[in-house]
């Protein structure tokens, strides 16, 4: 049969399917009737919608809060696999690229579940085989014994440069901090090295890209400078975003919140920015600061997908908020199986 | 030897109601391909689009299709100029 490689037509096809998607993701008032509900009412409730084959199938094997994890992360990885395979052209590069952060999310499952002493069979419910590394390749390392041995599996993957070189240290020193940082500093340059190859679409990702550091480097400068460690901030800080780096490590010593908020909003000429910049004077928890940072880049990324309807766009923004939707859904369900009350449960939501 | 001018000035009334008529069905040609063209063009993007959300979500067939032929009208036009040239 024929194919339609050239043109827009792919494009538009794509992006119209992932806004029919998106639209059918759940909504506010639908994740507040669900924290009303117990338990197996939440399972027969997503039952009915999008996650009714993972359900069915993983049934007889879980129950309880498990079944509804597992069920999520492997719904999950098919709807990522799914998307991946529907994109055209350039699109399926720059998705393939944005998808490997969940590689990464993957390898650092299995490097603490394995060190903590848990069975590789435990550690293969949570992983979510969405990005590069497919379900074989994990399948493997996770039944290595050491460390050294998992990371000679990733020979030859996108991961194995900084693994080689962060793993041991990290190891010795008992903290995955600084080496899941590398590895997210090495997955950002990565998306910057993609979108600035000259590739037709390039622009529309890096704005994404840049949008995404910037919120990521704020929510940690706010989480560092409430666990007081201000002297490693730079450490932590993403290269790439629209806000400097030296920048942000020079308001971590800053004394108050306002001082912060308005030096950042003069060096920052970017209105969308500044919005952002302005949520972080709400004398919140940092919680609800991350909270209100990771809405606001979502709300962000839906006005980037109607200005570039036909680009990747519409793409990541299906792909984050699914993403946010599995999050919440999982959230409730450990929350209710914690017996948490609603309203702490909703704390944690992102809507 | 003819001569070249006397050759090519030479029309006949006969000549010039056929030249026309040719005029003419070649211009309700041009409306008809051109306003094809046209609607195709348009055409492309909302069935790209129709098919894209009718995969997603089959309720949208009736709506999708409605939405796919609105640009039929540009060829009806185009249809409507070359009978009025022509008859």
């Amino acid at each position: 049969m024929a194919e339609v490689t050239s043109g827009p037509a792919p494009y538009i096809y794509v992006s119209t399917r992932l806004r029919v998607r998106r639209a059918k993701l759940l909504r506010a008032e639908e994740y507040n009737r669900m924290l009303n509900m117990s338990l197996p009412e939440i399972t027969r409730y997503i039952e009915e919608l999008e996650y009714k084959t993972e359900i069915d199938e993983l049934a007889p094997s879980f129950s309880g809060v498990d079944l509804v994890e597992v069920a999520l992360s492997w719904n999950l990885a098919k709807e990522y696999q799914n998307v991946l395979a529907l994109t055209p052209g350039s699109m399926a590069g720059f998705t393939a690229e944005y998808l490997r952060r969940w590689d990464i999310a993957n390898v650092l499952t299995i490097l603490r579940g394995r060190l903590q002493g848990f069975k590789p069979g435990k550690i293969k419910e949570v992983l979510i085989p969405a990005g590069a590394l497919d379900r074989t390749v994990l399948d493997r390392i996770v039944t290595e014994e050491s460390p050294e041995r998992i990371a000679e599996g990733l020979r030859g993957t996108h991961l194995y440069q900084v693994v080689e070189r962060e793993l041991g240290p990290a190891v010795e020193s008992g903290s995955f901090a600084r080496f899941e940082n590398e590895l997210y500093k090495q997955y950002f340059a990565d998306l910057i090295r993609a979108a600035r190859a000259g590739i037709k679409g390039g622009s529309e990702f890096l704005q994404y890209i840049q949008l995404e550091i910037d919120i990521t480097n704020m929510q940690n400068l706010w989480r560092l400078r409430a666990g007081g460690a201000i002297e490693e901030v730079r450490d932590y800080l993403i290269p790439g975003g629209r806000i400097p780096v030296d920048e942000l490590n020079r308001l971590a010593t800053a004394e108050t919140v306002d001082e912060i908020v308005d030096s950042l909003k003069k060096r920052t000429n970017i209105s969308a920015l500044q919005d952002a910049i302005e949520e972080l004077r709400c004398g919140c928890s940092v919680r609800q600061i991350e909270n209100r940072l990771t809405r606001f880049k979502l709300e962000q990324m839906d006005r980037m997908s109607r200005r570039y309807p036909f680009s990747i766009s519409p793409v990541l923004v299906y792909l984050e908020r699914k993403r946010y939707e599995v999050y919440n859904l999982r959230a409730i369900a450990r929350g209710k199986a914690a017996n948490l009350a609603p309203e702490r449960i909703q704390e944690y939501l992102v809507i | 030897m003819v001569d070249p001018v006397s050759a090519s000035t030479v029309l006949t009334p006969e000549m010039i109601t056929a030249s026309q008529a040719g005029l003419k069905a070649v211009g309700a040609g041009l409306a008809v391909g051109l306003t094809g063209v046209g609607t195709g063009l348009a055409e492309m993007c909302i069935g790209t689009a129709a098919v894209g959300a009718t995969a997603e979500n089959r309720d949208m067939f009736g709506l999708a299709l409605i939405f796919t032929v609105i640009p039929e009208t540009i060829v009806i036009f185009g249809l409507v100029v070359a009978l009025l040239l022509l008859f």
